[in-house]
């Protein structure tokens, strides 16, 4: 059985130069394009900026430290971080920490989840859930004393933890978790 | 779902950035343009199939990157408007023996590049080029004066 092709006549539809060759120039076009590239490699030298200056993470502007107003915790962490990418978050611990030769330190769910604790530095002696986190014990002599957890988001987000010594204040602070 | 949404991402950004590099003279890569293209091929593959080198996800980010190409060369077709935002179109170099400087400067052509695709056709001067056309795959068109 004989098939029906697709055709057209052809058309000398190709816009020319000086009415002389074909060439399908469109300088208008490419006046505009200029202009884009102008624009975006301008975009593109800012997001480098930013890039360095920490506003993606891994920069200066990512690094924040609270404190407790009763001084038993310091932390420092990153408010930016990004997703899939190791981090440090450090716990360092004042006086009123160490009770009996033990601190008990709680940290809330959305750190060990949302923002991916993969391990704690030392290790804990002991671990205790509930209160919505995880309660560590881990013994303790005199300060400066500090634990690290390494930290490793699965996903980008807006992430709250809270964090701090049982019976003391505690620091709640924002991470942002970047693509 | 992650693994598409990074492939589609990497394809588009893959796609504006070589298009905003500038079309290489002669349509000839250097052996350091061609390292640059691998390396930004590699640094968005880290980024599509991440941790998950299983064949499945390594056959899912081929098959959204094919589908986008697909897709991408179909609208070409349609829309001639978006061949040119994609590909460009093409430029005269050279119209009747004037050069063209503002197109010469915005894509960053010598007349030597312009002389050398015309020694490539067998002609010796300038003089004898009529018009020369960069092509949109970077190639330089020469055609040559008659009289």
């Amino acid at each position: 059985m004989a098939t029906e092709s697709f055709t057209k006549p052809v058309e000398n539809s190709v816009a020319k130069v000086n009415d002389e060759v074909a060439v399908g120039e469109d300088l208008e076009f490419q006046r505009k394009w200029w202009r884009f590239e102008n624009a975006a490699w301008v975009i593109f030298t800012l997001i480098i900026v930013l890039d360095v200056s920490g506003l993606f993470g891994r920069g200066p502007l990512a690094k924040a430290q609270r404190r407790t107003a009763d001084g038993t915790i310091d932390v420092k962490y990153e408010r930016i971080e990004r997703t899939d990418s190791p981090s440090i978050m450090t716990i360092q611990f004042g006086p009123s920490a160490i009770q009996d030769g033990k601190i008990h330190l709680y940290i809330s769910n959305s750190l060990v989840k949302a923002l991916g604790t993969q391990r704690v530095i030392p290790a804990p002696q002991d671990s205790l859930i509930g209160e919505g986190g995880l309660t560590y014990t881990f013994s303790a002599s005199k300060p400066p004393a500090s634990v690290d957890l390494a930290l490793q988001p699965a996903g980008p987000g807006l992430f709250d933890f809270t964090i701090g010594v049982v019976g003391a204040d505690r620091v709640h602070a924002r991470v942002v978790v970047v693509p | 779902m992650s693994t598409i949404i990074h492939a589609v991402f990497g394809y588009l950004f893959l796609l504006l950035i070589v298009r905003l590099l500038s079309r290489r003279p002669g349509g000839q890569l250097t052996l350091f343009e061609f390292v640059i293209v691998f390396l930004i091929g590699g640094l968005i593959i880290l980024s599509t199939v991440g941790k998950d080198r299983s064949i499945t996800n390594c056959a899912t980010a081929i098959l959204t990157v094919g589908l986008m190409h697909w897709l991408v060369s179909s609208i070409k077709g349609r829309f001639p408007r978006f061949g040119a935002v994609v590909d460009g179109t093409p430029l005269t170099l050279l119209k009747n023996g004037e050069w063209q400087l503002e197109v010469m400067k915005g894509m960053q052509i010598d007349r030597e590049d312009v002389m050398a695709a015309a020694r490539t056709k067998g002609v010796s001067s300038i003089y004898d080029v009529s018009y020369a056309i960069l092509e949109r795959n970077g190639a330089i068109s020469i055609i040559k004066n008659d009289k």
